[in-house]
């Protein structure tokens, strides 16, 4: 018999990860090399791709190359925090690592 | 961890801040901003923005004087790398809203006098308590004060004053937003460090958490009496907006309309935005938020 939630997870965790372009969003707090990866939250109304969470510290949103799924890392360069992504009741959020 | 701390760096902080979002800036804004004439040409909204501008001085001297003076105490080189880059981000903070009130009218030689006359006692407490710190060499209370509850503020000030000033004054938005692009990094040192060093050191949760509960009590203080002092001025920019005497806007912060809300609107949706943010961040690096009520 299989549980068809850990078959579910197994499927996500199996299938090929979306992958992103990213263009400049204007944001220009960190290095030029960098800048693509991170963009300002612009507040009610505004969405998180699947390759976007916003740090809990200073708000803005990081980008990948590729859809995030719980357990990536990733970096937020202009408040240099590093960040831990989690599923949260099926939102992926991102938690600060110490 | 040593990988970590190296981006603690000048060099990071070189081509993050003066190469990056402060190129070709004067003063934090475009060299041809100006302040709008239709605030310049009226006494009653002049004197309201001195006075605001006044309390962003008071915050950012004492920013100056407790990341400079937690250099000393601070336990590791990568620390203090990086709060010599936040002693030059808090130095240029003092300096461009200095640089607003002379763009505001006030002559150099009557600067102390103005701060003086419009400083909100409050916010002079607040100051108090975290510089008591810092001269005790505190370094976990001093950046908990300085990087959490401190800038934690001004994070919070800056986001809702840049919101009104957006449309309405372009000049000094663009000076805002540049210093909430440097808070950005003050509050990351702020969790990031203080996060690692209280679980390494626990017993310094009880002081600690005493200092936030002070200073948010001045906090919420100094707010009172910013917000009711400026009731007038509130009326005013509405009723330039009724006439058509500057053109009418919508400022929305944290889903309230600035332009249209009452003094009291505004103080609690900042006060609750600040404390909101204080008991979150400070959850987060293992301290229990501690109400001033």
């Amino acid at each position: 018999m299989n549980d068809p939630l850990e078959s579910q997870r197994g499927a996500t965790e199996k299938r090929p990860r979306q992958v992103f372009e990213l263009d400049e969003t204007g944001f220009n707090e960190v290095p030029p090399r960098y800048r693509r990866f991170y963009r300002r939250w612009k507040g009610a109304g505004d969405s998180l791709a699947p390759n976007e969470v916003k740090c809990p510290v200073c708000k803005v949103v990081i980008r990948s190359r590729v859809e995030l799924r719980a357990g990536d890392r990733v970096y937020c360069m202009p408040c240099m925090s590093r960040l831990e992504v989690v599923d949260e009741n099926g939102e992926l959020v991102a938690k600060v690592l110490y | 961890m040593a990988d970590f701390l190296s981006n603690y760096s000048i060099q990071r902080w070189l081509e993050s801040c003066p190469q990056g979002y402060l190129e070709d800036t004067v003063y934090g804004h475009g060299p041809d901003d100006h302040e709008p004439e239709s605030m310049l040409d009226n006494d009653l909204l002049r004197e309201s923005e001195i006075r605001s501008t006044v309390q962003l001085i008071a915050g950012e001297r004492c920013a100056l004087a407790a990341s400079s003076g937690l250099i000393n105490s601070a336990p590791d080189q990568a620390s203090k790398a990086f709060l010599a880059t936040q002693t030059l981000d808090e130095g240029r903070h003092v300096e461009i809203f200095t640089q607003r009130l002379y763009d505001l009218g006030i002559k150099p030689q009557d600067l102390e006098t103005t701060i003086t006359t419009y400083l909100n006692p409050h916010l002079a407490k607040f100051a108090e308590v975290l510089l008591e710190k810092v001269d005790k060499k505190d370094f976990v209370a001093g950046v908990v004060g300085q990087n959490i509850v401190l800038e934690g503020m001004a994070f919070s000030v800056f986001e809702m004053l840049q919101a009104s000033h957006a449309e309405t004054n372009p000049k000094f938005a663009h000076t805002l937003s540049g210093t909430i692009a440097d808070e950005r990094r003050h509050v990351g040192f702020g969790e990031n460090r203080i996060g690692e060093l209280i679980r390494r050191y626990p017993e310094r949760k009880a002081d600690v958490e005493r200092m936030q509960r002070d200073m948010s009590k001045h906090m919420l203080a100094t707010f009172h009496v910013a917000f009711s002092g400026s009731a007038a001025a509130n009326e005013e920019a509405k009723r330039q907006m009724d006439s058509g005497a500057r053109p009418k806007t919508q400022a929305v912060y944290q889903g309230v309309d600035l332009s249209s809300a009452s003094t009291e609107e505004m103080e609690k949706v900042l006060a609750s935005t600040v404390l909101g943010e204080f008991k979150t961040r400070l959850a987060r690096i293992g301290l229990e938020y501690q109400s001033p009520l």
